[in-house]
């Protein structure tokens, strides 16, 4: 038997969770997936409600599973090691705001269409996390909201041949994310980092603004993989919020209507004396400007 | 076979019986800064205070505060906090709720704020501060199996904290109308002499039956009086 997992025995802890009808109910599952959990060189991807059974070994696998579980540890290997968590597209609210009257162009990257993050986590247990298009939605819905016109722009257009005001290309800078036995808690955190790039009708970059999100969602007894896609989504609506909020204040996009000249230009100020790769970028979260290049 | 049936069975039903038997204690506070009451058409929202501000208030426990307010011939109209915050959205996120009543006014003077608080005929917005944490714990209880059966012996016990905090702000004067802390504590046994008896302390369940209770009462109490 092997024990890679350092949760502590909480047998009690989850017959709480669970309850007495739970327990008998859930008994012969819980005693199986032990089994399967520590037999195999790393976390099977549904946890479930066994999960805090399951930490370490002092339960062994009862008579009555002793014949399913040849088959079903052949068949956790085979899929290998590892939790999946697949985003549905989330959904965000029509916010209550004063959109800004001008006519945007809006290009994604191609990751936008199909993020996928992949992280080990201990060296021992492997996440995968599909965004799906949950980015490209996000910024889609959000930018719908926000201003009065929206193109979105393929890989090919020119959005000097188009009458747009100005062009944002966003990205994505980083993608973290932490589970309970990390942070000690009983949450998954999601960090997403994204940049948003502003250009004017000229092509000329005016801002580049990282912009920092965070989402947090205590685990349940429906297993880590919902907690995940919900601090992920709540992450997301955290950036969307966040530029909500400051997006016209960070970039002045507002001044961008009509081909006019931005009010001021931080980006490019720095830009003048600068390398094209080096530029000032505001940070989101205080509403500073930093020298991060 | 059927003796091993009837020797798992019977202490399940006495662990079903017994379970609720477990040492809970309760403290229940509240203090008034302003008058309260509700009418007709009006309505209160549960919210969890921002994590980013370090609380961890659990979703359950405040879809248990909603549950146990909405209770009843007398129950309150809750509006569920998801709804409020999409339909606010995005002014009751984590990054943007207000964390004070000073910043209400700036607030309801945001396009569409005031109108759609008007429209759900929200009157309280009820704040939730606090989580159920184990604070200790002890004993010794392994479990083995073979071919031939199995069980579980030893004895282990653990007790835990529930404590939350409930600030309710008035929105018709904009102003705090005061708070509602429970405090609860609850002690857990199990015992295994082969299977083992779960004596569950319900710890959160009891923190929020009381502070939905208190909440009932601090909100309809100016009413009558």
């Amino acid at each position: 038997m092997k024990h890679l997992y350092t949760g502590g025995f909480e047998l009690r802890e989850a017959v709480e969770r669970i309850g007495p009808r739970g327990m008998r109910q859930y008994s012969g599952l819980v005693f199986f997936r032990f089994f399967v959990r520590n037999s195999l060189p790393c976390e099977p991807s549904d946890i479930g409600v066994a999960r805090p059974i399951i930490a370490t070994g002092r339960v062994y696998l009862i008579a009555m599973y002793r014949t399913a579980v040849p088959g079903l540890l052949l068949a956790g290997l085979i899929s290998g090691c590892g939790s999946s968590v697949t985003l549905t597209t989330p959904t965000i609210p029509e916010p209550l705001l004063e959109q800004i009257p001008i006519s945007i162009g809006l290009r994604m990257p191609e990751n936008f269409e199909h993020f996928v993050h992949e992280e080990n986590v201990y060296g021992s247990e492997e996440w995968s996390i599909d965004l799906g298009r949950s980015n490209a939605a996000l910024f889609e819905q959000l930018f719908g909201h926000m201003f009065a016109t929206v193109t979105v722009l393929g890989p090919e257009d020119d959005p000097q041949l188009l009458p747009l005001d100005a062009l944002i290309e966003p990205s994505i800078d980083a993608f973290e994310f932490s589970t309970p036995n990390q942070s000690n808690t009983e949450a998954f955190a999601v960090w997403i980092r994204y940049r948003l790039k502003v250009y004017d009708h000229e092509g000329q970059l005016v801002s580049n603004w990282p912009v920092s999100a965070y989402g947090k969602s205590q685990t349940t007894t429906m297993g880590g993989s919902d907690a995940l896609e919900r601090a992920a989504i709540l992450a997301m609506r955290d950036a969307a919020a966040l530029m909500i909020m400051k997006f016209d204040d960070e970039t002045r996009i507002s001044s961008l209507a009509k081909g006019s000249a931005p009010e001021s230009t931080p980006a490019i100020e720095s830009q003048t004396d600068e390398t094209e790769d080096t530029e000032v970028q505001t940070t989101a979260l205080e509403g500073l400007k930093d020298e991060a290049g | 076979m059927k003796q091993a049936k009837r020797l798992i069975k019977a202490p399940v039903i006495v662990l079903m019986v017994l379970s609720s038997t477990a040492c809970v204690t309760s403290t229940v506070q509240d203090s008034r800064t302003g008058v309260t009451g509700i009418n007709e058409g009006e309505s209160v929202v549960i919210m969890a205070k921002s994590y980013h501000l370090g609380n961890e208030t659990e979703s359950k426990y405040i879809r248990c505060i909603e549950d146990n307010l909405a209770r009843g011939s007398k129950g309150l109209r809750v509006i569920p906090h998801g709804e409020f915050i999409d339909s606010l959205f995005p002014w009751f996120e984590p990054r943007t709720a207000p964390a004070e009543t000073k910043n209400l006014a700036k607030l309801m003077d945001r396009p569409g704020v005031t109108e759609k608080m008007t429209e759900q005929g929200i009157r309280y917005i009820i704040w939730l501060d606090g989580d159920t944490e184990r604070v200790a714990g002890g004993g010794s209880l392994s479990c083995a199996a073979g071919p031939g059966g199995g069980g579980c012996f030893g004895f282990a016990w653990w007790q835990k904290d529930a404590d939350y905090n409930a600030s309710v702000w008035d929105l018709e004067g904009l102003e705090s109308a005061g708070t509602v802390s429970a405090d609860v504590s609850g002690t857990s046994f199990m015992p295994a002499l082969v299977v083992p008896l779960p004596f569950i302390a319900r710890t959160q369940a009891k923190a929020c039956k009381t502070l939905a209770n208190q909440l009932h009462s601090f909100i309809v109490q100016d009413e009558t009086t």
